[in-house]
């Protein structure tokens, strides 16, 4: 999903304005501490705030100092209320640019797979009966409200399920289909060595097929489960530096090959904002590509730049190796399609949908330009740490 | 080395010949004993069921165990193991296929002492058991007063 950029007080000016004659209603989602994780597009447009900019910030930041109390005790409730028990309350919402929104709130809690509250589900009504003036059309809002939170409720149960349902399909790919693998590499070697001198070059080949067919098995299935982890894993969002993660990516790559040499330059204290363990992932799968298309080169060199753009920074990666054809660039992201046949580079085309799996759980995008024979450069837009660094 | 037996929970017969020859290739000589699933293990460890003419005091140098059991699973086998009293210091290795978090955390939630990966690969995976069998049945003191 990709956030447009949001500017405070596009509709009107600012100030005291008056609100708008059809009601807004938006959803969001809120961790246990009553932070953001996600919020839709109609919150974002109602706070003039993006997610990216409101993810791990407290909901109480963005109430009027006279609700703050109200809100907090509505948190707490909807945290030890048993059922899928909605908070009702209406309260005056602050818009970046200082203006109040006066809005009814409904906060229910959603239960994980334990039992215990996982996340707060927000579902805000606003625009329509400011401060409660007529009665029927706050009435309207709240059934509104009602409706949507029903929606909700059996879209998050859905959700849910699936969430479920994927994690048990991980597991039971994680445990079942390495095992037989693990049986057919292993067998194979044994079969080897117990035949020893009566083998002849071709049953050789045969058995080294085998065993590296087993063995490029095991790696796709490594990385469709990685995938998998990419797509439920939980954020946690803070200050990253970009530049450690390159170092460590850079250092294990070094180990693997030590023969190889590589200049890799990272602009220096370049952040973002992110779940490190998941950007992790991401720089380790970009330096991996750059290192596998620069096999023919003498050095594996990349460089690694960020441009602020609003409250996102586009982080570039460009490497010298050899490129791909830009009509293909659509399935450069796609997992399982390959733009190099198996003898040029050994991905299995499962990394970049990786990549692109993370930036878009960020809010962002992930994209790449090249030119064969001379390089390509990713471009992964992620969410900025903020100037006031309060997330430090 | 201590010449205690091992005991492996392991249902999967492939993985059990694997972890003999991988034992024999580290010249391991303790004695394999092989329980096929959770519940079987328990009664080994317990000195119950078919398992009953054992001495309750006699307890393997180790337990390697695979999480993904029949009947009864490795987690809860690791459970029962800590929950008593006789078997509380009792060093468990999970030796398992699965790398989720979930498992990992779970198993060391659980007081597992070790969690090993089995490679794919045949070398791999007898250089991962010989190290756990040196770690454990050669470098590692057992907790004194240990049977």
């Amino acid at each position: 999903m990709s956030r447009a950029q949001i500017s405070s007080g596009t509709q009107d000016g600012g100030g005291s304005r008056p609100e708008t004659a059809a009601p807004v209603q938006g959803i969001a989602i809120l961790d246990r501490e009553g932070r953001w994780l996600e919020a839709d597009p109609a919150i974002e447009r109602l706070l003039g705030r993006t997610i990216a900019r409101l993810a791990g910030e407290p909901l109480i930041a963005v109430a009027t100092a006279r609700d703050a109390d109200a809100l907090r005790v509505a948190l707490q409730a909807a945290l030890v209320a048993g059922d899928a028990q909605s908070q009702r309350l209406q309260l005056a919402l602050l818009h970046d640019d200082g203006h109040e929104i006066h809005a009814s709130v409904g906060i229910t809690p959603m239960h994980g797979a334990g039992g215990g509250v996982r996340s707060l589900v927000l579902q805000v009504v606003a625009g329509r009966g400011a401060g409660g003036e007529h009665a029927d059309a706050e009435g309207d809002a709240d059934a509104d409200a009602d409706a949507l939170s029903q929606r909700l409720a059996e879209a998050e149960a859905a959700l849910a399920s699936l969430n479920h349902l994927q994690a048990s399909f991980a597991h039971g790919v994680s445990h079942d289909l390495r095992a037989p693998l693990r049986a057919v590499d292993s067998f194979s070697a044994l079969l080897a060595t117990h035949l020893d001198g009566n083998l002849d070059a071709t049953a050789r080949d045969y058995i080294a097929r085998i065993r590296a067919a087993s063995a490029r098995m095991a790696n796709l299935i490594d990385s469709l489960l990685e995938l998998s982890r990419a797509m439920r894993a939980e954020l946690h969002p803070a200050p990253v530096d970009l530049g450690l993660l390159v170092d460590w990516a850079h250092a294990e790559l070094a180990d693997a090959e030590p023969g190889r040499a590589a200049q890799i330059d990272v602009q220096p204290g370049l952040q973002v904002l992110g779940d490190e363990r998941q950007l992790r992932q991401l720089v380790n799968q970009l330096l991996h590509n750059a290192w596998k298309f620069s096999r023919d080169r003498d050095r594996v060199r990349v460089e690694i730049d960020g441009e602020p753009r609003g409250d996102h920074v586009i982080v570039r990666v460009r490497d010298h190796g050899s490129g791909f054809d830009m009509r293909y660039a659509g399935k450069l992201f796609e997992p399982f399609q390959r733009l190099h046949g198996a003898e040029e580079a050994s991905g299995n085309g499962i990394g970049l949908a990786i990549v692109r799996c993370i930036a878009q759980r960020h809010g962002g995008r992930a994209w790449a330009q090249s030119e064969p024979g001379t390089g390509s450069t990713f471009f992964i837009e992620l969410p900025a740490v903020p100037d006031n660094g309060t997330q430090a | 080395m201590s010449q205690k037996e091992i005991l492996l929970v392991e249902d999967n017969p492939d993985d059990v010949e694997l972890t003999r020859i991988a034992f024999a290739e580290a010249k391991v000589a303790n004695r394999l004993e092989v329980a096929g699933d959770g519940a079987e293990a328990l009664d080994y460890l317990f000195a119950r069921g078919r398992y009953a003419h054992r001495d309750p005091g006699d307890l393997p140098a180790i337990v390697l165990l695979d999480l993904n059991l029949p009947k009864v699973d490795g987690r809860e086998v690791l459970q029962a193991i800590r929950a008593n009293e006789r078997t509380r210091a009792l060093p468990v290795v999970v030796l398992t296929t699965s790398t989720e978090p979930f498992d990992v955390e779970a198993s060391y939630a659980l007081g597992v002492n070790s969690y090993i990966r089995k490679p794919v690969d045949f070398e791999q995976f007898v250089w991962a058991v010989k190290q756990v069998g040196l770690y454990w049945l050669v470098l590692n003191h057992p907790r004194d007063g240990h049977p």
